[in-house]
């Protein structure tokens, strides 16, 4: 990138092109972080000035808290497992009706959660799909924690898998070719080539994904239920706290925007050393 | 424009915002009105009917219904959500609304609702009367803490211990597996046969659902009726509609949709 020497706000890039172009552009992304921190500012307002930083730390926001962290790991651990041997076969291989694949994994990305959740009572609820069978073996699924990892998955898988197939598809072939030359074993060449290469997309897909997963609200509380430390994660609580306390209501928020805040915070930090070690 | 409607539209729907409103008492004609009335979620079925017929009354209008728990329309309210009308399901929500000085005039108590056990129509759980909800693994669901309908349900098993002996209660509470966001959410747990059991209201045995559903009643000393109070509120952008719309629930017409959708008349 070009220095401009001027050091002003504007981007360098745009300084020295059309100013009203690049003004009016600029004056676009100032709207846009006023109208994301507005919000955010509110939540931390009104818990100041409520004094509602106890309601943090209540049982109810302990559980949800543990709650959450416990469900979006599994969730994390099962996306990442499934997702990216099969974001790899999405972006090497070609075979019949792929196109057709491709578009399924996208559904649960349009389909609104609350739908989703309807889709997964149908399924695994009682009298369900797979729903009856397992009820057979006295194996039941609404209203446990395994049907909000369910909900997760469903709904957050597709963040990763899409990420990590633009990951793995921008991997050169003759990198994993040199090193097959070289003797290395397919997993091999998947392992110690293919995945590091494609670190960076595979984390941000994870990081979306978890963010999704964190948040997942509708299918959760149409297919899992609300249940204090079963299944009422954060967002269920909060929902739930609105119904009789506002206060605890906005101060679970701030605790969930500070922990999605610092997760994320946190994981950038450490990409970015990784891929500077990398080279 | 749009921008302008954005805010406004994430609350509770367009009205109020604006958008059609005339002065007080001034309804000009061919200029379109429109009221919105928020209601607990026991009353979807009949205010659906109500707002036709209102509808037809007053062409220039347009009803905006929306039903939810009355704590969380309560919480709407105090927030400054436009709104002409409140239903709710209960005292409580009402005298605090009333409290807050959001409410014009005195609320009247338009119609009763009694408690009901509603159960999938297979029965999964053997319920045939009030006291097998506190057997051992029957799948109970109540709706949130908060919600009239359970806090209801919560008094009547407080009743209940005294009557059949100390345990009850906790016998019942520990089936509990899920608390949901309302009443209607609780049935429809009973309706796909995922939940053995629900308490909901007489009016939320509606028509489209006692094909898989049956209701075991709870025994009349126990249970508890209760009493929705009805208001224009003091923020009304149309508080003639508003009266007019009181007016039309307390009728005779309005109490007969009321009594068809399973509530009992009070006026």
């Amino acid at each position: 990138m070009k220095k401009t020497g001027k050091g002003g706000l504007l981007p360098s890039t745009l300084a020295g092109g059309d100013t009203l172009a690049s003004g009016m552009a600029v004056t676009a992304l100032a709207l846009l972080a006023g109208f994301i921190s507005l919000p955010i500012l509110s939540l931390l307002l009104w818990t100041v000035n409520e004094n509602s930083w106890r309601a943090m730390a209540t049982p109810e926001a302990r559980d949800a808290l543990l709650l959450s962290i416990r469900t979006t790991s599994i969730s994390m651990l099962i996306i990442v497992s499934v997702g990216t041997p099969a974001a790899y076969v999405l972006a090497r291989k070609n075979f019949h009706g792929k196109r057709l694949l491709d578009s399924l994994i996208d559904i649960p990305a349009v389909l609104p959660p609350s739908a989703a959740g309807i889709a997964l009572l149908l399924t695994f609820g009682r009298f369900g799909l797979a729903g009856k069978y397992l009820e057979a073996f006295g194996v039941q699924v609404t209203f446990t924690t395994a049907a909000v990892v369910i909900a997760e998955v469903f709904v957050a898988a597709h963040f990763y898998v899409r990420q990590a197939t633009v990951g793995f598809s921008q991997v050169r072939r003759d990198v994993e070719e040199a090193a097959r030359v070289d003797g290395a074993g397919s997993i091999g060449v998947f392992t110690k080539i293919t995945v590091p290469l494609a670190l960076p997309a595979l984390v941000a897909g994870a990081v979306m994904a978890w963010a999704r997963a964190l948040g997942e609200f509708g299918a959760t509380i149409v297919f899992a239920g609300s249940f204090q430390g079963v299944t009422q994660t954060i967002p269920l609580a909060i929902f739930a706290e609105f119904q009789s306390n506002l206060d605890a209501a906005v101060a679970l928020s701030v605790l969930v925007l500070g922990f999605a805040f610092t997760v994320i915070l946190v994981v950038k930090v450490l990409t970015a050393r990784m891929t500077a070690d990398e080279y | 424009m749009a921008v302008l409607l954005v805010p406004c539209l994430a609350i509770v729907g367009p009205a109020g915002c604006g958008v059609g409103s005339s002065d007080a008492g001034v309804r000009e004609a061919g200029q379109e009105s429109t009221l919105t009335v928020l209601a607990a979620s026991s009353l979807t079925d009949a205010f659906g009917e109500l707002t036709k017929i209102f509808e037809e009354q007053n062409p220039d209008t347009e009803v905006r219904a929306s039903f939810e728990s009355s704590s969380t329309l309560l919480t709407q309210i105090q927030q400054g959500a436009p709104a002409d009308v409140f239903a709710s399901a209960a005292q409580d929500e009402m005298d605090e609304a009333a409290k807050d000085g959001l409410v014009a005039g005195k609320p009247k108590i338009f119609v009763k609702n009694r408690e009901v056990i509603i159960v999938p129509v297979a029965n999964p759980a053997n319920i045939e009367r009030f006291r097998d909800v506190a057997k051992p693994d029957v799948r109970l669901v109540l709706a949130e803490d908060g919600v009239p309908a359970a806090d209801y349900a919560l008094k009547i098993l407080g009743k209940a211990n005294a009557e059949y002996g100390s345990g009850f209660e906790q016998d019942v509470l520990s089936n509990v597996v899920s608390r949901e966001a309302d009443v209607r959410a609780a049935v429809n747990r009973v309706v796909v046969s995922d939940a053995d059991a629900t308490f909901g209201y007489a009016s939320d045995y509606t028509p489209d659902i006692r094909n898989r559903t049956k209701v075991v009643q709870i025994p009349p000393d126990l249970n508890i009726v209760a009493t929705y109070p009805i208001a224009a509120l003091e923020d009304a952008e149309n508080p003639d509609l508003a009266r007019d719309w009181v007016s039309l629930v307390t009728s005779e017409e309005g109490q007969r949709v009321l009594e068809e959708w399973g509530l009992e008349p009070a006026v």
